[in-house]
């Protein structure tokens, strides 16, 4: 994707200086109904789906709506936000957010990272491979929390047996009455997940460097460390930024396993935002209020660190 | 001519009213499982055949999301005619004013002089009024395995908060054998049970208050109680319960690592099924210092949305599901105590060993004193979410329980009982 | 030389098999549970291998619990909305890679922006548009939510592969005087096959395994898709495993089916457009 044949080939065609001059007002007008013909369906369907109902929770959350309230529905301002950011849990829940993107989004890259250069090379029965190695990323989440709070038992998970069975444990470790351990349980259960769609990207993306490039590297005699840092690692810098930040984004919002697994607990040692928001509608009376300011603070916080992002590694293109 | 146009119209008449007699009604249940769903099928099935024209459609959301389901149904007005109304639905719902008030048919039903001391007072939790009729009670009892207990010499159950704390930490050794088995995932009134039964003077009307309108918590025998449930996890089970939900919990008593358990009648359908019968027993749950033990009236019941169509065959429909034979049904299999009194001398199930420690409790009520919770108060649910973080918190001990005891109190005395 | 070679292909076996070990044994385990009796689920000592296999569970699911009726409106919706979002998808992407037009950029940002978004966010006002227009209970209502779940990614997905198919060729077709339409479908589609296999795969994957959604949005029995089916074997009185195993391999099946013919697709999809390999 980002070889120099690509870019030239991302101009857009019908714009180039060739064409330029055949365009007389009336094609520039069917120009723009052929465009917008083309959006329509997309857009329309993102904006009746999405926008208007994100401007709706918007509202939402400057007001009271809980089962309680239904028939005196009103605005209270900025409270749901204060009860939010004032409860004395709040920055742990960011905290626990922050752990839990950031040390999932880590290691599912480089397990992803390490997958792809392994698979790298055709072998035989590579489709098949891969069809078993990607499967975690086709299960769901509540069924992939499900099953791993089971093999995390400290009494009848099978993790805990093995390690007891080879001798490197003397007895179960009850990973979910630790506050640590449990957020290692689910980051690793979230690696789990994780890891297949970074292989996959970056797979891709990895068949997209031309093989000159390689030789001419190998010519120069680099060794194959340097050749990933000096060749491989910048062609795939671009889907590597895209990847990591959509990333962030869905593990953000994916409070799946985390809700599956400890609910948030014990203690809250596991709770981020997006379980908060969970939490909050099903045991403060469907407050749909209050979450959705949570929700609201989610967007903003992604929305600062994405513009950082691509501030910071002057990442221009927003694509894969 | 004029005759002929008239009884065309007539038969045209009468033709609509007979297509328009097809009544569907839409009813939604909130404790769903594959099981109860056929149990509830099957009596639909009866009905539909004595009511010919009558269609009844049920809808079963997954448990977990059920009361979230029925709250956002019922605020937009989604076509339902029969409501299961969960305690936990109740007082909701009936702020939402969405729930019709059911006293005139109760009031005319033969079914309510049977019902058994309580489900009155359980139907009107809110405004006193009744918006449900019961169909099943919950209340919590000891289950123990005699044969494990035996390997131990340990004959019967035991009788008070004392005595299971000495058989717990005697059976356990911290590999295989546990006595009792905590839940952290919606920790269900076990810390009430334990720590009230150091009370004697509970309100019954209220769990967090004394007969002269003190917040227990406030209490120093709350703090003796506390103590005691923090030590009967710190010594007599499994670590890792602190996370447990229902399945690990019920588990872990069928596979003979927690011999002892307090529970809902509802898993008896679920050990009868892992268990064959006898392996497992009931007995009264355990008296505290106190000399009493507090156990809890749950309940759900059928309610009719005030917006619906066709209340009188829903309220039909109801009495029908409540009909002895029908109710004896549903309890038996789902696994729930009958609100009719007659379902109890007229069915022998209901007298079996299985149910020797409902009977033992509901034959004495001063020391097995039914008692509500506060459920009606808007804060219940953030109540129930502060009460089980805080549970892990004094199980991980990091939280002191004179300060959680203050936490406690302070919730009540904002939330005004 | 050689003995280095083989070393190093063993330890890139061993790292492959360490890989494949880590991804499939929790799967591995749900398949011994659902062949497992009920009494040899949660045992202590833990049984890996029950003495008594057999396939009841899987005759309860399709049996008691109708599964073949939910596995069906599952795989009617998921089909129906894939290749809808996947058309769409088609059209905005082009748009996207091919036009340059004033806007195109906040375009590109507003795409990214509503995957901020957070699904319980939606929800209540989601609901309550679908109730006033009843959709609800209705599976194209499910399939409309959906269509939209799966239209901006896969926008994006699909801009990415147009990108790198040359633009010469479209040229080629327009100067022999085809409509850009026609250019778009006989020459582009084509070759933009595998990545469009990539963006289906995507949305159905997605759409297979929604649940929140569908649980809330369909009542009726004779409605439910295979997730909120799945969730149902989680009541009150605890979870049945075995069942649940059983469902969890059955719903499988067909994401497993589509790797098997789509990762040629995925991963050639993605590299569409690099001359060697």
């Amino acid at each position: 994707m980002p070889g120099s044949k690509q870019k030239k080939g991302a101009q857009a065609p019908f714009s180039s200086p060739e064409m330029r001059p055949h365009h007389s007002l009336k094609k520039k007008s069917r120009r723009f109904f052929f465009l917008l013909a083309l959006f329509i369906p997309t857009f329309s369907v993102i904006g009746f789906l999405t926008i208007y109902p994100t401007i709706r929770g918007f509202i939402l959350s400057f007001q009271n709506y809980t089962v309680f309230n239904i028939r005196r529905i009103r605005y209270i301002g900025l409270q749901n936000y204060e009860r939010v950011l004032q409860s004395g849990d709040f920055g742990l829940i960011l905290w626990n957010t922050f752990v839990w993107i950031f040390f999932s989004v880590l290691f599912q890259m480089l397990l992803g990272l390490g997958l792809a250069l392994l698979m790298r090379k055709p072998f035989k029965g590579r489709g098949i491979y891969a069809g078993f190695v990607f499967y975690p990323w086709a299960l769901s989440g509540f069924a992939i929390g499900l099953i791993w709070r089971w093999l995390f038992d400290g009494s009848f998970g099978i993790i805990n047996d093995i390690l007891i069975r080879l001798g490197i444990i003397e007895r179960g470790i009850s990973f979910f009455s630790d506050p640590v351990l449990a957020m290692v349980a689910v980051i690793t259960v979230n690696i789990w997940y994780g890891f297949p769609f970074f292989a996959i990207m970056i797979l891709a993306a990895l068949q997209g460097i031309p093989q000159d490039v390689y030789e001419s590297a190998w010519m120069d005699g680099a060794n194959p460390i340097n050749t990933f840092f000096k060749v491989t690692l910048p062609f795939i810098r671009p889907v590597l930024i895209n990847t990591v930040l959509l990333r962030v984004i869905w593990v953000m919002n994916y409070p799946d396993i985390i809700y599956a697994m400890t609910r948030g607990g014990p203690a809250k040692a596991t709770e981020i935002l997006s379980v908060y928001m969970i939490n909050i509608v099903f045991y403060e009376n469907n407050n749909f209020s209050k979450a959705s300011a949570v929700g609201v603070i989610i967007i903003s916080i992604l929305m600062v660190f994405t513009t950082f992002t691509y501030l910071v590694t002057n990442t221009k293109r927003m694509e894969l | 001519m004029r005759k002929t146009l008239l009884a065309l119209v007539l038969l045209c008449v009468l033709f609509t009213s007979i297509l328009f007699s097809n009544t569907t009604l839409r009813m939604i249940q909130v404790f769903a499982s594959p099981e109860r769903t056929k149990i509830i099928e099957n009596i639909i099935e009866k009905f539909e055949a004595l009511k010919p024209g009558v269609k009844i459609e049920l809808i079963s959301p997954p448990y977990e999301t059920a009361v979230s389901k029925v709250n956002i149904m019922m605020s937009n007005e989604e076509p339902l005619d029969i409501v299961e109304v969960s305690d936990w639905l109740l007082s909701g719902l009936v702020s939402m004013g969405v729930l019709e008030n059911l006293e005139r048919y109760i009031t005319r039903s033969e079914q309510a002089k049977y019902w058994v001391d309580g489900v009155v007072e359980a139907a009107r939790t809110v405004n006193n009024t009744a918006y449900i009729m019961p169909n099943a009670i919950y209340v919590k009892t000891l289950f123990y395995r005699p044969d494990i207990l035996e390997k131990y010499n340990i004959l019967g159950a035991p009788r008070s908060m004392g005595e299971m704390m000495a058989i717990c930490q005697y059976i356990t050794n911290g590999r295989d054998q546990y006595g009792y088995s905590y839940r952290g995932i919606d920790p269900v009134n076990f810390m009430d049970l334990v720590l009230c039964s150091f009370f004697n003077d509970i309100d019954p009307a209220c769990m967090y208050k004394t007969t002269s309108g003190k917040i227990i918590f406030e209490d120093p025998r709350a703090l003796e109680g506390l103590k005691f449930y923090i030590e009967l996890y710190h010594k007599a089970s499994p670590k890792d319960s602190i996370s447990w939900g229902f399945d690990e919990q019920v588990n872990a008593f069928v596979s003979g690592l927690t011999p002892i358990l307090f529970q809902d009648p509802d898993t008896t359908a679920l050990l009868n099924y892992l268990l064959t019968t006898g392996v497992y027993k009931t007995a009264p749950l355990p008296v505290g210092p106190g000399g009493k033990v507090y156990p809890t009236f749950g309940f759900g019941g059928w309610g009719i949305p005030s917006y619906s169509k066709n209340k009188d065959i829903a309220w039909e429909f109801i009495e029908f599901f409540n009909l002895p034979e029908n109710a004896a049904y549903f309890c038996k299999e789902y696994g729930a105590l009958p609100v009719d009194s007659r379902i109890y001398e007229s069915d022998p199930y209901f007298g079996s060993a299985v149910f020797d420690g409902w009977a033992a409790m509901f034959d004495d009520p001063v020391t097995y004193q039914i008692t509500a919770y506060p459920i009606d108060n808007e804060l219940w649910g953030e109540w129930f979410r502060l009460q089980g973080d805080i549970q892990e918190r004094l199980l991980m001990n990091r939280m002191t329980p004179e300060r959680a005891l203050q936490e406690f109190t302070n919730f009540w005395k904002d939330a005004g009982i | 030389m050689r003995v280095k070679k083989s070393v190093k292909k063993t330890l890139k076996a061993l790292a492959l098999g360490l890989y494949l070990a880590f991804a499939i044994a929790p799967i591995l385990w749900i398949f011994l549970t659902s062949i497992k009796p009920p009494e040899d689920i949660y045992t202590f000592p833990i049984k890996y291998w029950t003495e008594k296999p057999s396939f009841d569970a899987y005759r309860y699911l399709f049996g008691f619990a109708k599964f073949s009726k939910y596995f069906g409106n599952s795989v009617f919706v998921t089909m129906f909305a894939s290749i809808v979002s996947t058309f769409f998808a088609l059209f905005s992407g082009y748009a996207l890679s091919r036009f340059r037009f004033k806007g195109k950029g906040f375009l590109l940002i507003f795409l990214f922006f509503t995957q901020m978004i957070p699904a319980y966010l939606l929800m209540i006002p989601q609901f309550q548009m679908f109730s006033g227009m009843k959709l609800t209970n209705n599976l194209f209502g499910i399939i409309i939510i959906y269509i939209g779940l799966g239209a901006t990614f896969s926008t994006i997905m699909s801009k990415g592969f147009f990108d790198r198919i040359p633009v010469s060729m479209e040229e080629a077709g327009l100067i022999d005087g085809c409509t850009r339409l026609g250019v778009l479908f006989r020459i582009t589609v084509p070759l933009l096959l595998p990545g469009l296999a990539a963006v289906f795969s995507f949305s159905f994957v997605n759409n297979w395994n929604e649940l929140f959604t569908a649980a809330l949005f369909l009542d009726s029995d004779a409605k439910m898709t295979v997730p909120v089916a799945l969730y149902s074997f989680i009541s009150k009185a605890g979870i049945q495993w075995n069942v649940l195993g059983a469902g969890i391999i059955v719903a499988l099946v067909p994401t497993m089916i589509l790797f098997f013919f789509a990762q040629k697709y995925i991963i050639a999809g993605l590299t569409q457009g690099a001359v060697k390999e």
